[in-house]
């Protein structure tokens, strides 16, 4: 059992080595065939160890990685049931996503260095879930830090794309000084980092380091799962390769907060000042997000801002206490967003590699069966009734409506807004793509089977995953919550309410449809208003950041090498030459070559030593 | 000792001072060997007196020696002087300064 | 003093002249064929590599020397020749050795006095090997400043257009630091002998000599000189960016992997141990200079153009780091910073190694004229992008496994101090993925040299690659050999 267990990072891993060092000198499919068998193995892997996860789950430690004084960091894994059934969904989107790649990047030259990435991405995200101690959680976190990095700017000729991986990379990274920070606190507190050894003591910590922790965790959270404050790069990571965005940008990497979170429930759930400013961060990222997919005209950016949102979810249930609910909504969500985006990189071939919705139109005609499968996606993310992503939109907002005060019903108001406009903006994306004319000039370049078959499993998953966690409204066991072992979040509210919430939710869906249909079933060129433009560019965000940060970064750098650097150092030192130089030059007028001159100095020379003798002999 | 040491001394002095001045003074690199000579001779003219005085030969060595050395230095100060002046038309000291600072 | 492997035969002289019989054997055999010049070289220190490494594998982890060599020498000044191998040098002379088998493979086509170059690179080996070994305080500061004559030329002579200048810059400041170093030295041993009657440089038998608080401090401040400028610690760091621009592909290697080593073990070593107090006391202005300097280098690093400029800044940058967790006082820290030092060298030699290929192929180091190499070099390029990511910490490459001990020997003394170290980290991101930005993306600068990496080339990434990689995910060989070492030097530092 333990081979298994570590075949299941050991694969990916292996995969990614080889591909990355030989690669380039193997024959065309092989590289191809070795990162998709490497990860769907490990996809068999975790099927067959799955029953190590049951109950309390398995430790496994294969080495010490760094030991020094009292220090001890492990290459350990934890197998538990959170670990489990989220490295199911990892492995089992990233098997079809590498089958989509493999038809989608058919006649890209570099191919090679595509899948020894992907592949290394993969064995980072499986580093996150199952590492038993928060150091070798920061390798995966940091380790799926650079392979997004070497994704997004895959395309790397076009220098914005490079720079869009560039700041995905830094702005996570400022995420990952809050965790690095959080990490070496937890240290000294508790002398340990495994997960289970924090979690067993946390209960003896005063609440107000508990609060600061768990607000330093947040933060780095914020970074991987692009949350208010730190979102802003997850809508550039776009320029990546869209089997990269189904794959880091929608399924896996950009939910590894949320993971985080979970992983570190029993400390976080302590404070509730930090549950609260989880939850705040969660609905404010999801309100955001939801305006920004508003207004934008690239159909990977909509789809982008939509994540964003999704993700403000789950940080909003992790805010609530409901772990199941997060999780919940994370596999949902890992279904349908990585159809979506797969989708959507049909339909850009379809529409001859055109992003932007204004210039589609009319998609339906090209591809039925393409149409039908978007619309399975979109309709799991405006939560239409009895998709998997009604009922984990759900069970967020019903635990958020549960709680009962002032607080939490704001949220849930406002969780209930952000449906609605999830509605709307999915529905403007479905008119805006699918009716009327095709609007582009472009010849349809069509799907090869290999893209279009791993769409099917994903829209099942999608359209039924709901039945995980099914509430007992609709006579379902919460199997979900059961396996997680967290029953305290399945929801006992009276069955009036339970009926009042659900009808609000398909009310809210169909009020976001109505509105969409109005304005976008014909199509008619718009100029955008001064809110769409705010909106669009991300309420300025980027300039925000630009004026706050990147410009004085720039600017104390140009202090640093020009004031100090230039200026100060080597002035002093140019200054203490030159004093040598001068002085130099002043003595050397003594010795102008003239003989005469060096014999008089002499006499003279000879004279003053005489007379002094004298003068001592005298007085 | 016919001649008084102090007389001795006296013209020794006048005759060291005589060539110092020449040495310098004059800009003739020929006229400041001479000075350098007359010096070095004023010099053995005290070892020669002394050794009178005191009824030594060390000073009638030490002249011989001086006399051989002088030979060589005036040989080898003449041979330079000669080269100089091939080199710049001219013995003036004056010329000579390559090795100003 | 006993060693633990009880030799007669002197296999530490071996060890330390190999590299000069070596030197020897250039200049003789190689003044006339320039290739014999490259063989011998290269042999020697191979020579020497297996030796080093075989010593390392000797090495237990019990507490005290090795291997100890003590002879007299200069009797009349009680003046001798110890020379002693514990853990800690053994990883250090390790490193020395593997980097200069390096160094010579790396300038293989230097055409210019060939001879003369590598018996210089081989000097320059003895004089390290040296400085690690020596235990008599005047045999010390011997190996020490024969270290920078043959770097002296190397610059000097084999450098860019402004070698000159930066020749003497680097002269003229390493000097400065050492004068400090011997009239400490002095003094301490005429001091030393007044007290007990018994004149000597040894450095067991000086530690006991009693001290007032002033003169401990002043004492300490000079030995601190000759190191802080070796290191270089802000702001003596000036000499460092101009030596690194202006000096050949091997210099910098040696500068990167060996000289500024040297700086913090003669800390570690010398300094710490011999005047605790003043260390003590002196260690948050220490500590502050390394958080200024981390960030400073940092931002200098960050406006540079000259690809070389870059990764030598950053090597302050890092160092600064190393320093950080020489402040902190405890076993953690420490280890954390002789592995990052380790790290540090081989990952900054790998880029030096690069930036010199891309040179090669270019005709240029200005950022804003590369670019694009990845689609003409791929090879070279991800050995690049390898040790860039290395060199900005991360996790599982080298420079993170030491960056995070140090982290964590900190911030258990000074949490703040951790705070702000971080941060450090995200800079290093900056700056290194700007780097990475102009040589590897964007569009082509059409290279005029097509080549991807030779033979030879790839012989001195791939042993790099893999140290980087196993530095990073296996640290724990290395760990185990400083643990002792490092806990008696804090021992005998008194722990606070």
């Amino acid at each position: 059992m333990d081979i298994l267990l570590i075949l299941i990072l050991l694969l990916p891993l292996a995969g990614g080595v080889i591909n990355a060092c030989f690669g380039s000198r193997m024959p065309q499919p092989v590289p191809v065939f070795i990162a998709c068998g490497a990860v769907i193995g490990s996809f068999l892997a975790c099927l067959g160890s799955l029953t190590l996860a049951a109950g309390d789950g398995y430790r496994l430690v294969l080495f010490t990685w760094l030991k020094s004084g009292n220090f001890q960091a492990d290459i350990g894994l934890l197998y538990d049931p959170l670990a489990a059934i989220m490295t199911l969904m990892v492995t089992g989107v990233a098997s079809l996503i590498h089958l989509y790649a493999a038809g989608y990047m058919e006649d890209e030259p570099d191919q090679v260095r595509f899948f020894a990435l992907l592949n290394l991405f993969v064995f980072a995200m499986l580093t996150i879930v199952l590492a038993d101690n928060l150091l070798l959680l920061f390798l995966g976190w940091e380790g799926v830090g650079f392979c997004s990095y070497g994704l997004i700017g895959f395309w790397y000729r076009k220098t914005e794309n490079a720079d869009a991986g560039r700041k995905a990379f830094i702005v996570t990274r400022i995420g990952d000084l809050f965790f690095a920070v959080a990490l070496l606190w937890l240290f000294a507190l508790f002398g340990t980092i495994s997960i289970e050894g924090i979690n067993a003591q946390v209960s003896g910590l005063e609440v107000t380091t508990v609060t600061m922790i768990s607000l330093l965790l947040l933060f780095g959270a914020c970074g991987k799962s692009a949350q208010v404050p730190l979102m802003s790069w997850l809508a550039d990571a776009m320029a990546g390769p869209t089997p990269v965005s189904a794959l880091i940008h929608a399924a896996t990497m950009v939910t590894a907060g949320v993971y985080l979170l979970c992983r570190m429930f029993p400390l976080v759930s302590l404070s509730s000042t930090a549950m609260a400013a989880i939850a705040l961060v969660g609905i404010v990222t999801a309100l955001y997000a939801a305006t920004c997919a508003l207004a934008q005209n690239e159909i990977k950016r909509v789809l982008a801002y939509s994540t964003m949102s999704q993700v403000g979810y789950m940080f909003l249930a992790v805010g609530l206490g409901s772990v199941s609910a997060a999780m919940f909504h994370l596999l949902t969500h890992a279904f349908f967003k990585a159809l979506l985006f797969m989708t959507a990189g049909c339909l850009i071939n379809l529409a001859g590699h055109e992003n932007d919705i204004r210039r589609m139109g009319g998609m339906r005609q090209r591809s039925p069966l393409v149409f039908w499968l978007f619309l399975a996606g979109l309709l799991c993310l405006a939560g239409a009734p009895l998709t998997s992503g009604f009922f984990s939109k759900d069970l967020i907002l019903a635990t958020a409506f549960a709680h009962g005060d002032p607080f939490h019903l704001g949220l849930y108001g406002l969780g209930v807004m952000v449906a609605g406009l999830t509605s709307f903006y999915c529905f403007r994306l479905a008119y805006l793509v699918f009716a009327g004319d095709f609007r582009g000039d472009e010849l349809p370049h069509e799907p090869s089977a290999l893209m279009l078959w791993p769409l099917y499993p994903l829209a099942i998953l999608g359209l039924t995953a709901g039945l995980l966690n099914l509430p007992h409204l609709f006579s379902g066991g919460s199997w979900l919550s059961g396996w997680l072992g967290r029953t305290q979040d399945v929801l006992h509210l009276s069955i009036s309410i339970e009926y009042l919430l659900i009808g609000t939710a398909i009310a809210v869906f169909v009020l976001g449809w109505l509105l969409a249909a109005l304005r976008y079933r014909k199509y008619s060129e718009r100029q955008p208003s001064l809110v769409g433009e705010f909106l669009l560019n991300g309420w300025r965000v980027d300039d925000l950041f630009d004026l706050l940060l990147v410009r004085p970064f720039k600017k104390i750098g140009r202090f640093c090498s020009q004031g100090v650097e230039a200026g100060l150092i080597e002035g002093v030192l140019n200054g203490a030459a030159r004093g040598c130089t001068d002085l130099g030059m002043r003595l050397r007028g003594l010795a102008d070559g003239k003989v005469s001159a060096y014999l008089q100095g002499l006499v003279w020379g000879f004279v003053l030593i005489v007379g002094w003798f004298l003068l001592r002999a005298l007085v | 000792m016919i001649v008084p040491m102090e007389h001795l001394l006296i013209l020794a002095t006048l005759l060291f001072a005589l060539g110092l001045g020449c040495v310098l003074v004059r800009r003739n690199l020929i006229m400041i060997l001479i000075g350098v000579e007359i010096m070095i001779n004023s010099a053995g003219l005290v070892l020669v007196g002394a050794s009178a005085f005191w009824q030594q030969v060390d000073g009638q060595i030490m002249v011989l020696i001086l006399m051989a050395i002088t030979a060589a230095e005036v040989a080898i100060g003449l041979a330079l002087v000669v080269y100089l002046h091939q080199q710049k038309k001219s013995i003036d000291v004056g010329i000579f300064d390559e090795m100003r600072g | 003093m006993t060693a633990i492997m009880a030799t007669d035969f002197p296999l530490l002289s071996l060890l330390l002249f190999t590299p000069l019989a070596g030197a020897l054997m250039c200049l003789v055999i190689g003044a006339a064929n320039g290739t014999n010049a490259r063989w011998v070289a290269l042999i020697t220190a191979g020579i020497v590599f297996v030796l080093s490494l075989v010593l390392c594998l000797l090495q237990t982890p019990a507490a005290g020397w090795l291997l100890y060599e003590d002879y007299s020498w200069i009797e009349n000044f009680g003046i001798r020749y110890t020379l002693g191998l514990d853990g800690l040098s053994s990883v250090l002379i390790l490193l020395t050795a593997f980097l200069q088998v390096l160094a010579v493979l790396v300038s293989w086509r230097q055409n210019h006095a060939p001879a003369i170059f590598f018996a210089l690179l081989l000097i320059l080996e003895t004089a390290a090997i040296g400085v690690l070994l020596a235990l008599d305080l005047i045999l010390f500061y011997l190996f020490w400043e024969l270290m920078l004559i043959p770097m002296f030329f190397l610059i000097g002579v084999w450098g860019y257009k402004r070698r000159f200048y930066a020749a003497v810059k680097f002269f003229l400041f390493t000097l400065i630091g050492s004068l400090c170093l011997l009239l400490a030295v002095i003094s301490l041993y005429l001091l030393h002998g007044e007290q007990t009657g018994v004149y000597t440089f040894a450095l067991e038998a000086l530690k006991q000599t009693e001290l007032s608080g002033t003169q401990e401090l002043i004492f300490f401040l000079c030995f601190m000189a000759a190191f802080v400028v070796k290191v270089p610690l802000f702001p003596f760091h000036s000499w460092l960016p101009d030596a690194h621009a202006e000096g050949p592909a091997a210099g910098s290697v040696d500068l990167a992997g060996l000289l500024l080593k040297t700086g913090v073990y003669g800390m570690i070593r010398f300094a710490f141990p011999l005047f605790p107090v003043a260390a003590q006391k002196t260690m948050p202005i220490l500590a502050v200079l390394a958080l200024v300097g981390l960030f400073y280098a940092a931002w200098v690093a960050f406006q540079q153009i000259d690809i070389k400029r870059i990764v030598a800044y950053s090597s302050i940058s890092h160092m600064g780091f190393v320093i950080l967790g020489l402040a902190a006082w405890n076993q953690t820290a420490w280890e954390g910073s002789v592995l990052l030092m380790v790290n540090h060298a081989v990952t900054t030699a790998g880029l030096f190694a690069v930036v010199a290929m891309i040179e090669q192929r270019t005709g240029t180091r200005a950022l804003d004229q590369l670019g694009g190499m990845w689609k003409s070099h791929p090879n070279m390029s991800a050995f690049f992008l390898l040790f860039c990511m290395a060199s900005l910490g991360l996790p599982g490459l080298a420079n993170f496994a030491g960056e995070i001990l140090i982290l964590i020997g900190v911030f258990t003394v000074k949490p703040l101090w951790a705070i702000i170290a971080v941060v450090g980290i995200l800079f290093s991101a900056v700056y290194t993925l700007r780097l990475v930005q102009g040589t590897l993306w964007g569009s082509s600068c059409e290279p005029h040299d097509k080549q991807d990496l030779v033979p030879r080339e790839w012989l001195v990434l791939i042993p790099l690659a893999v140290l980087v990689v196993l530095l990073g995910c296996y640290p724990q060989p290395v760990l185990e050999l400083l643990r002792e070492p490092v806990s008696s030097l804090l021992m005998s530092g008194g722990l606070p």
